[in-house]
Parts: C-alpha cells; sequence; structure tokens
C-alpha cells in the first residue's frame, strides 16, 4: 500500500492549498456564469428601437411589434447617438429609428420612411434588415388598413388602427411557417449548456496541468530521492502520483457535472456515456499534469506556462467557440489535440442525445491519448527519478 | 587571494573618534524586545566581534545599524552622521553583508557587483575599476561572465561579501558570514577580515562561533537575550574568568585521599573525583602550570599511578558558560 | 535617477532571462491572437445559401423569387432553385443549403381571395440566423398580400358594403405598404474580431504578469537582496519606483508586441495609433498599481502568486476578455466598467469602429485613471496599516 501513501501525500498536500480550491471550483463556475450568460441569444437579431417617450398610438403600435417579434431582441434606447454608440460597439445589429413625425405621417397620404441604421460592411447587417422590415410590414399593413378603412368609411384614424389592430387578430393570413429538417446540431446547445461541457473540459485539463508543479517541487526538493532510498521503486511513485491526480480531476469534474446539473440545469445526456466521458477526460488530464511534472524545471514554469497551454490547447479543440465555425483546414488541426475530441463527445451527448454506443468511438480516441500521455509522462518520469536517484 | 595596495597595517585606534557609535539601542517587536539598551562603539581599523547564540539580538543590532531597521529608542553614528537622521551619508559609509547570501542567482557575477555598486552612485569609470577590484578580492575573476547560481557555496559566499565592497565602505557590517560554510572557504573568508582590518576598514561582525571570535576580533561584545552582557578583547574576556585553570588527572590508586591532600594546597581551590569513566580527579586551581609538580609530588607520596594530566584554560567558550550559563553552540 | 534606472534594468534583465516570461508575455498572446483571428475569418462574412421551391409557377411566386435576387440581397443570399420540397429538404439537413423556402401551389391564387396555404421555410438548427432570413424574406413578401387583405377586411367591419368586395379587393391590390423601412449605414466601420480580442489576450497575459512581479518581490526579500538594497543610500521611494519602472516597460513591451502583431499580421484595425498607444501606456500603469497591491496585501510568496491569480481571474472575467462584451448582456458591460481593461477594451472597440482621438480614449483612460487611482490608493492606506501594528 505504499502506492497509496504515495497518491495520499500528493492529494493532502494540494488540497490543502487553498488556492486550489479557487482554480478548481470557483474560477470554472465564475467562468461558466460569464460565458453561460454571453452565448445565449444567437438565434434572435438585436434591434435597437429610438422612439419618441411621448409618441402617439402609431408609434407604440410599431415598438410593441418590434418588441414582440420572436426573431428579434429589442432594447429602446433613449436617444439617437445612444444607439449610434451601442451599433457601432456591435452592441446591437441594427437600430431602428422611429421619426417623430410618424404618428402625423400615418395617417397619410404618402409613405413614411422608416430608417435602419445598420453597422456599414457588418456581417450580419443585411440580414437583420430583413427581419426588421418583416416586422414592420405586419405593423404597415394595419397602418394602410386603417387608412383604407378611413377612406372607405370616413372616421377618424387612430381608432381604425385599433380596428385593423383587432381584425388582424380575426382575418387568416397567408402564414409562413417553419419546418425543421435538421434536427441533428454540431453545435452544443446554448447558455449554460454550452459553458458548462466546454469548461469541464478546458479546466480538468488546465488544472491537472498545474498541479504538475507538486511533482516538480518534489524532484527539487528531494522528496524522490528520499522515498527511492526507502524501499519503494520509481514505478511505485508514478503510479501512486497516477492515482493522485486521477481522483483530483475526478473530484473536480465531479464538482462542476454537480453544479452545472444543480445551478444551471444543464442535462449530461445519457449517464453511463457521460460518466465514461468524465473518467476518460480525467484520465487525459492526468497524463498531462504527470507529463508537466516530468518536463518542467521549476514550479513557477508550470504555473506561468501551463495555463497558457492549457488555455491555447482549448482555443485548438472548441472550447472558447464551436470548432464548426472555424474554417475546415483549423476544424482538422483543431483535432489533433485531445479536447476537441471531448467537445465533440460533449456536443453528441447534449446536442443529439446520443448514447454510449454513439460517443464509444470517441472514447477510444481519448483512451489513446490517456494512454500515450501517460506512457510518455512514466517514461520521462522515470528517467528523472534515476538521474535523481 | 591578492593582495591588495596599499596594504599598510593599521592597528586599531582605541583612544580615536570611533567610527561606529551606538547608544542605547532598543528594539522591540510587539510584547518582545529584541535589543535592549545595547550601546558600543568600534573604532577606525578595529574588527569587533558580536557574539551570541541564536537569536539573542545580534542580527537585529546588526539590521539597526545599517539603518533597515529602525530603533524604537537610541542613536546610531557612523562617523559621527546619525543614521536615521542622515540616512544618506551614513548609508554610503557602510558596507553591509547580510547573513543569507543576498545575491542574484540568475544574474552574473560581474552583473550583480555592478547592480549594487550602481545603487551607491558610484560614477561609471571608477564603478568599473572597483568591480575589478573587488573580483580580484575575492579571487573569482575568472568567473566574472558566470551566473551565481552555477558558482560554489564558498565561492557565493565570497561574491556575498564582496558585493558590500564594491562601494569601498569605511565599516564593513557582515552578519554571520561564515555560517553553513565548508572549512576552506570559512578560513578564507576569515583571511580576508582580517585584512579588512589590517587595511583600517572598521569591521563589525557577528558570529556564535567562538574560536572565529577569538582569532579574528580586537574587541568582543557578548549579547544574549538583547543585551550586551560584558565587552572588551578576547584577553581581557577570558580574564574575568582566568585566574583559574582546571586540570584533570586520570589516575588509578586511593583517589579519594589524593583528593583531600591535593585541597590542603593553598593554590588548589577544589578537588574532585569523578569515577564515571576511569577514576579522574578535578581539580580548580590558581596557575596551573607552576602548581603541576607538587601535585605529582602529592601523587607519588600517596601511592597513586598518574596516567594523564590535562590543564584546560579558559577560552570565550568558557566565558560565556560562566556569564549565561549556557553553552553556546547547541 | 541613477539607483532608480539601475534597479529597473536589473528586474528587466531578471525577467527577460526567464524563458517563461517571454513565452507568458511575447509568445502566449500572439499565438492566442493568431488562432482567433484564424477561427473567426472563416465567419468574416454573414451569408445564407437559400433553395427555393416554386410549386405555385405564379405571378406572385415570382415576385417573391426576384425579391430574393434582388441587388439588396445579392451579397447576402444565393439562391438556388429545386424542383420538389423533398429534394430542397435534402439539400438542407445535408448540404450545400442552410435554409430553403417553398412556395405552395395556389399562392398566387391567394392573393386574390382564395384560401391562403402557407410558405414553409426550411431550417436547420445549424443555421438558425440564415433560417431568421429565409423567414425575413418571405415574411415580408407575404406581408402586402397579408396587408391587402387586412384592408378588405377592416373596411367591411367597419361598415362597407359587403357587395362592393370586388371592388374593395381591386382597390386594395394597388395599395403599397405605407411604412417602409430603409436601410441607412451608420458612421464608423464593423469592429473586427481580431481588433478587439488582439489587445484583449495581450491584457490577459499583461496583467498575468502582476504574479511575476510580485513573486520577483518576495524572492528578492526571501534571499536578502532587499535589505542589500536597502542598506543602499536610496530615498524611499526609489526601490518602488524602479520596480514599476520595470513592471511598466514590461507590460508596455508586452502589449505593444501584441498589438503590432495583431495589426500588422492579423490584420486588425484602429482608427488612431496614437489612441492605441495612450491606451497601453494607461494599462501598464494600471498594471503597476495592481502589482503594489498584490504585494502589499500578500506576505509570502505564495500568498502572491495566489492572489494575483485571483485578481487577474476577476479582472478579465468581469472585463471581457474571454468573452466579446459587447455580445453580452447591458449588465455585464456595466460591470466591465469597474475594471481598468474593460475600460481598456471599450477604447480598443471604439478605436476599433473609426472613432479617433480623445472622443474614443478619453473617457477609457479616465476610467483607467480612476481604477488605478482607487487601487494605489487601497494600496498605500494597507501599506501604512502595516507599518504601524
Amino acid at each position: 500500500m505504499r502506492i497509496l501513501a504515495v497518491t495520499r501525500a500528493t492529494v493532502v498536500r494540494i488540497a490543502r492549498d487553498r488556492g486550489a480550491l479557487f482554480f478548481m471550483v470557483l474560477l470554472p463556475v465564475a467562468i461558466i456564469v460569464v460565458i453561460g450568460v454571453t452565448v445565449r441569444g444567437f438565434d434572435q437579431f438585436r434591434v435597437g428601437v429610438v422612439a419618441a417617450a411621448d409618441a402617439g398610438p402609431v408609434t407604440r403600435d410599431l415598438v410593441t411589434t418590434l418588441t414582440d417579434d420572436p426573431a428579434l431582441r429589442t432594447h429602446v434606447y433613449p436617444d439617437q447617438s445612444t444607439a449610434r454608440t451601442a451599433l457601432r460597439r456591435s452592441e446591437t445589429d441594427a437600430v431602428v429609428v422611429v421619426p417623430a413625425t410618424l404618428d402625423r405621417q400615418a395617417a397619410g397620404p404618402g409613405t413614411v420612411t422608416l430608417p435602419i441604421l445598420v453597422a456599414p460592411s457588418a456581417t450580419n447587417a443585411q440580414a437583420a434588415v430583413a427581419a426588421v422590415e418583416s416586422a414592420v410590414a405586419d405593423h404597415a399593413g394595419r397602418v394602410q388598413a386603417a387608412r383604407f378603412t378611413v377612406a372607405e368609411t370616413g372616421g377618424a384614424f387612430d381608432s381604425r388602427l385599433g380596428l385593423a389592430a383587432r381584425t388582424a387578430a380575426a382575418t387568416p393570413s397567408v402564414s409562413v411557417t417553419q419546418r425543421t429538417v435538421n434536427g441533428q446540431s454540431s453545435y452544443l446547445p446554448l447558455g449554460y449548456s454550452y459553458s458548462t461541457p466546454t469548461m469541464l473540459v478546458l479546466f480538468v485539463f488546465i488544472n491537472a496541468v498545474s498541479n504538475g508543479a507538486s511533482i516538480v517541487q518534489n524532484r527539487q526538493s528531494g522528496v524522490y530521492s528520499r522515498a527511492l532510498a526507502a524501499p519503494v521503486g520509481a514505478g511505485t511513485l508514478v503510479l501512486g502520483e497516477t492515482l493522485a491526480y486521477l481522483s483530483l480531476a475526478l473530484v473536480q469534474s465531479a464538482l462542476i457535472v454537480s453544479v452545472g446539473a444543480l445551478a444551471f440545469g444543464v442535462s449530461w445526456g445519457a449517464p453511463a456515456a457521460a460518466l465514461a466521458l468524465v473518467g476518460v477526460w480525467a484520465l487525459v488530464g492526468t497524463g498531462a499534469g504527470l507529463l508537466a511534472g516530468a518536463l518542467f524545471r521549476t514550479p513557477e514554469q508550470v504555473h506561468s506556462i501551463g495555463p497558457a497551454v492549457g488555455i491555447t490547447l482549448g482555443m485548438l479543440g472548441g472550447c472558447m467557440w464551436p470548432l464548426a465555425i472555424v474554417p475546415a483546414w483549423l476544424r482538422a488541426a483543431g483535432h489533433v489535440v485531445p479536447q476537441s475530441w471531448a467537445v465533440d463527445s460533449w456536443t453528441e451527448l447534449l446536442s443529439r442525445h446520443g448514447g454510449l454506443h454513439a460517443v464509444l468511438g470517441y472514447l477510444v480516441i481519448l483512451t489513446a491519448y490517456a494512454a500515450g500521455l501517460l506512457l510518455l509522462a512514466t517514461l520521462a518520469l522515470r528517467r528523472r527519478l534515476a538521474s535523481v536517484g | 587571494m591578492a593582495t591588495p595596495q596599499a596594504a599598510q597595517t593599521i592597528r586599531p585606534q582605541q583612544d580615536a573618534e570611533p567610527l561606529l557609535d551606538c547608544s542605547k539601542l532598543v528594539r522591540r517587536f510587539g510584547s518582545r524586545t529584541a535589543v535592549d539598551g545595547v550601546s558600543l562603539d568600534v573604532a577606525p581599523g578595529e574588527t569587533y566581534g558580536l557574539l551570541g547564540p541564536n537569536g539573542a539580538g545580534k542580527t537585529t543590532t546588526i539590521k539597526i545599524v545599517c539603518g533597515l531597521l529602525e530603533a524604537d529608542s537610541g542613536t546610531v553614528r557612523v562617523a559621527g552622521l546619525p543614521v536615521r537622521a542622515a540616512p544618506g551619508p551614513a548609508k554610503r559609509l557602510i558596507g553591509y553583508v547580510p547573513q543569507e547570501v543576498a545575491l542574484y542567482p540568475d544574474l552574473t557575477v560581474r552583473e550583480n557587483l555592478l547592480f549594487f555598486g550602481r545603487l551607491y552612485r558610484l560614477p561609471r569609470r571608477r564603478l568599473e575599476r572597483r568591480v575589478e577590484e573587488v573580483l580580484e578580492l575575492i579571487d573569482l575573476t575568472a568567473r566574472g561572465e558566470d551566473r551565481v547560481d552555477s558558482l560554489s557555496g564558498g565561492m557565493r559566499r565570497r561574491l556575498n561579501i564582496g558585493a558590500g565592497l564594491v562601494h569601498s565602505p569605511t565599516l564593513l557590517v557582515l552578519d554571520e558570514p561564515t555560517v553553513g560554510v565548508d572549512p576552506q572557504s570559512r578560513h578564507a573568508i576569515m583571511e580576508s577580515v582580517r585584512r579588512f582590518g589590517d587595511q583600517g576598514m572598521a569591521v563589525i561582525y557577528t558570529t556564535h562561533y567562538m574560536e572565529e571570535a577569538e582569532r579574528l576580533c580586537d574587541r568582543v561584545g557578548i549579547i544574549d537575550h538583547g543585551s550586551l552582557i560584558a565587552e572588551g578583547t578576547p584577553r581581557e574576556l577570558v580574564a574575568l574568568v582566568a585566574e583559574k585553570d582546571q586540570v584533570q588527572l586520570v589516575a588509578s590508586g586511593d583517589l579519594t585521599r589524593y583528593a583531600e591532600a591535593c585541597r590542603a594546597l593553598p593554590e588548589v581551590e577544589g578537588a574532585d573525583v569523578d569515577r564515571s569513566d576511569e577514576g579522574t580527579v578535578h581539580a580548580v586551581v590558581r596557575d596551573a602550570r607552576s602548581l603541576l609538580p607538587r601535585l605529582l609530588d602529592l601523587a607519588h607520596a600517596n601511592r597513586v599511578q598518574i596516567r594523564s594530566v590535562e590543564i584546560v584554560e579558559p577560552d570565550l567558550e568558557a566565558v560565556f558558560l560562566h556569564l549565561t550559563g549556557t553553552a553556546l553552540r547547541e | 535617477m541613477r539607483p532608480v534606472l539601475a534597479i529597473a534594468l536589473k528586474d528587466l534583465r531578471q525577467r527577460l532571462r526567464d524563458r517563461s516570461a517571454w513565452v507568458i508575455v511575447f509568445l502566449a498572446p500572439v499565438v492566442i491572437t493568431a488562432l482567433m483571428s484564424m477561427a473567426f475569418s472563416g465567419t468574416a462574412a454573414f451569408h445564407a445559401k437559400v433553395a427555393v421551391v416554386d410549386l405555385d409557377h405564379g405571378t406572385a411566386a415570382a415576385g417573391l423569387l426576384q425579391t430574393l435576387r434582388s441587388p439588396q440581397l445579392a451579397d447576402t443570399v444565393s439562391v438556388r432553385s429545386y424542383p420538389a420540397t423533398e429534394e430542397a429538404a435534402q439539400a438542407v439537413r445535408h448540404g450545400p443549403e442552410q435554409a430553403g423556402i417553398v412556395i405552395p401551389a395556389g399562392f398566387t391564387a391567394a392573393v386574390a381571395g382564395g384560401r391562403p396555404e402557407p410558405v414553409t421555410v426550411l431550417s436547420s438548427v445549424d443555421y438558425p440566423l440564415q433560417a431568421q432570413l429565409a423567414n425575413a424574406v418571405a415574411t415580408s413578401f407575404v406581408a402586402q398580400v397579408n396587408a391587402d387583405r387586412l384592408s378588405v377586411a377592416t373596411a367591411l367591419t367597419a361598415g362597407a358594403l359587403p357587395a362592393d368586395l370586388p371592388r374593395l379587393s381591386a382597390q386594395a391590390a394597388e395599395l403599397r405598404l405605407p411604412v417602409q423601412a430603409r436601410p441607412a449605414d451608420a458612421s464608423g466601420y464593423a469592429l473586427k474580431g481580431v481588433s478587439y480580442f488582439g489587445p484583449s489576450m495581450g491584457m490577459f497575459f499583461v496583467l498575468f504578469t502582476i504574479g511575476f512581479a510580485a513573486r520577483g518581490y518576495f524572492s528578492e526579500q526571501r534571499q536578502g537582496t532587499l535589505d542589500r538594497i536597502a542598506a543602499a543610500p536610496l530615498g524611499r521611494g526609489t526601490v518602488l519606483l524602479g520596480k514599476s519602472l520595470a513592471t511598466f516597460a514590461y507590460s508596455l513591451a508586452g502589449l505593444a508586441t501584441t498589438l503590432t502583431a495583431a495589426h500588422f499580421v492579423f490584420g486588425a484595425r484602429y482608427a488612431d495609433p496614437l489612441g492605441v498607444a495612450a491606451l497601453c501606456v494607461g494599462m501598464s500603469v494600471a498594471v503597476v498599481c495592481l502589482t503594489t497591491l498584490v504585494i502589499v496585501v500578500s506576505r509570502t510568496e505564495r500568498q502572491a502568486e495566489q492572489l494575483s491569480s485571483v485578481v487577474v481571474f476577476a479582472l478579465v472575467l468581469l472585463g471581457g476578455n474571454f468573452v466579446f462584451a459587447s455580445a453580452g448582456p447591458a449588465a455585464l458591460r456595466r460591470l466591465a466598467l469597474f475594471t481598468p481593461n474593460g475600460w481598456a477594451l471599450r477604447g480598443f472597440t471604439d478605436l476599433g469602429t473609426g472613432v479617433s482621438g480623445l472622443a474614443a480614449v478619453r473617457d477609457p483612460l479616465l476610467g483607467i485613471a480612476a481604477c488605478s487611482a482607487v487601487v494605489a490608493l487601497v494600496a498605500a492606506v494597507l501599506f501604512r496599516l502595516r507599518r504601524t501594528p
């Protein structure tokens, strides 16, 4: 049980470190929250509206139409310059400037022009304009009907507008229906269901690599030499450390998975598959951590370079943005790092509701990564330990 | 080590204006009084040893002298300049060599020396010349471009002292420069300290090694629990306990009667038998050397066979024991 | 002045001799900026590939096709005709199309008053915006039809005689929607991803160096060199000034490297190079103040390392370095303005969208100055408290 003695020593040392708690749980959860609240609403165009506060019923009808349109996320700005600034900073995709004269002009005759400001050469400007146009057309239809009715039967424009609105609710119209032909998403769901699995992948790895510092410390301080002087083989040491890192990674994963499920309502998909994935990913992290512990010279190096490497690999592997949006060659390059396979697996589980069989291929690949990393780390550590002894 | 130029020998000028003058220094840390009314002075060219066990207040005193700590009360003057009120001019005269190897391991030997020299605003030419002199003095000229972390422990210790010499101080303050140093380097360090004194530099030197203080220092102050409990030349200090020598006679025969006979002599203050090992008679006497033939005669007369005789003369160790009641090295 | 420079140069020399420092400040941000610019280059232009199925073959359907192929949408939409609904659905499901519009048989007849058949939009979950666009175009088109139908219905409800229906219908068909949206370009230019994430990553890694500097201070304390410096005849502020100068220079060099690379290699665009320089200088000052605070608060090397990690991650999370702040909710954007890096990123956003001169950098610089002043003040107060036990 000398292996467990090594394991215990490492786990206790790392767990006793208050900073470790921050990196293990608090930081990942904080990032999950920030990314979770940011990565949502991508299925809507963000539209700003500028309208006079004391405007009449026509303006109110238009603003309500825009606000209620399911394709738009509408924000009302107090004045044009604020709205223009927001538009320039990409805080909104388009700004509808409702002319102060709308209520006066609505009764006709003539056409009212409604300017929609878009950022020049903004990538989705035209699409946002089209979405706004469709919402405006809805409103314009009622204005047209009100004018027509005033012309035909007399009466006040405003009351006719109200009548048109009521009639519209009762009259069958040519509708546009949506039919989803492809429910198999290649993206993770948005919101927390996006941020939690990706950050699980990112942080288990980064944390394991950072923990490699304790191995470097042991190497430096001669703890290993002392252990090797006792009748403990290098293999025992490596195995003990492996167990320690694995259990730390598993604990961290369990914490993030529970926080995700309990606090953010993430549904983790088929339990067996999710469990296998968490386990295999913890092993990959363990391998990386041991390798870091074998390769770096000082603990400071591990602490400073480790996170940078982890973040870079995470970016390559699709933890920061979906690999589906990057150019094909970069997507291919991304699949050199294990993170991409883990994120693919989570996508399979969360978005396509696949079971164990669906991610089996990914799990095999990840296991191969874990085995490769562990093997490399063991060889490197044995060599280091031999030179220490 | 190379001989510095103008190595004329200046002996301490005890009566001259002291270079370092500490008066009634007190420093508390919370409820603990680390330094409690220490007054001492060091003359130009004098090597002063501050001797005491760990935690006695040596390092605190040194730090106050160098202006690193402020005293709660008391004054420190270097060449008449108050360290507290005029730290700039006073500090310029002091070369401080901390206890630990206070060097940048990732910089080279020369870079370290240049850096510490620049802090004293030495003109560039003079600084460069001084660095070469110091390198020669500490015998590291050949290693100038090597990083400190590639040096051996002894070399680092020498460089540690060298870094305090770049600005040609008149008062060199060494805090335990020989702790954890191998005997050879220790010898070299002590050798150079002796030479600094010979060059006219005043040296204040803390240590808990008795033999170092005895060999090197013109004057020694013994500090314990923050107070200076004795001060003087090593000879003067030894004299505090010096009238008495101890004679140990390993012998066989009727030792009790022999000891009794010894006690009868007026020069013998006490004699006792220790049967723990072989039979040994301990006698505390005045002037053991002149008394010894009579002790031997007495043994003969009592049919006691003397197998060995040892005369233990008092040293600083004994002085310390005498003054504080505890041994210094434990 | 010379001792200040000596201390600064010594610190810099030590930093630059440390290979991990190079990785963190110069290499990592450039690599990650490169990754980001590559990842987002594929999404530079929003484009929708739309399949169209015309089952109506009437004049109304032709009108819709014409709208889709209008020059206004030419850059945004490419249209391809399919003979049958299922073929189009297949093309949307497996590519190359991203959305589809099916015009039903009898669409034209509905305009003349027949029973309305819905227009179907085929969508894929992976292209929600494209589906929205197809939906918007279809809706805009049917809007005129619906408006005409509504006009007649409202008039009838208001009391027009049912006998007049044919005349009313004919008149309504002549009408055009009285409120027309018209897109207009706002000033400035669109924000490129790299213009935001380049400086954002540069700042992240420069903030990382707070840990280096703070640890460096405590290791100097431990190895005794700090005492040695204090023994030299230097003014009180000299050491602080020298060390701050080194941190400042180092931070500035890191930011300058990242921004130079972002601009010249990866195509980041800013309206005003002087503004960029000013923000870099401001941010470097903030890093100096933060470093001082970490040193004052911490008591050991380990504490300094952990505290700086917590500070850095809190700042970059709040400030918007990990996510595109503009895409997030307004509350997140307001929180960002409590951090110097959040202000700097706002400045870079403005500079990256064509604002130049003081208009772009005045508020950010004031914001950074305020944050720095608060940090410096807290550090000074804590320092005084610590000195007098």
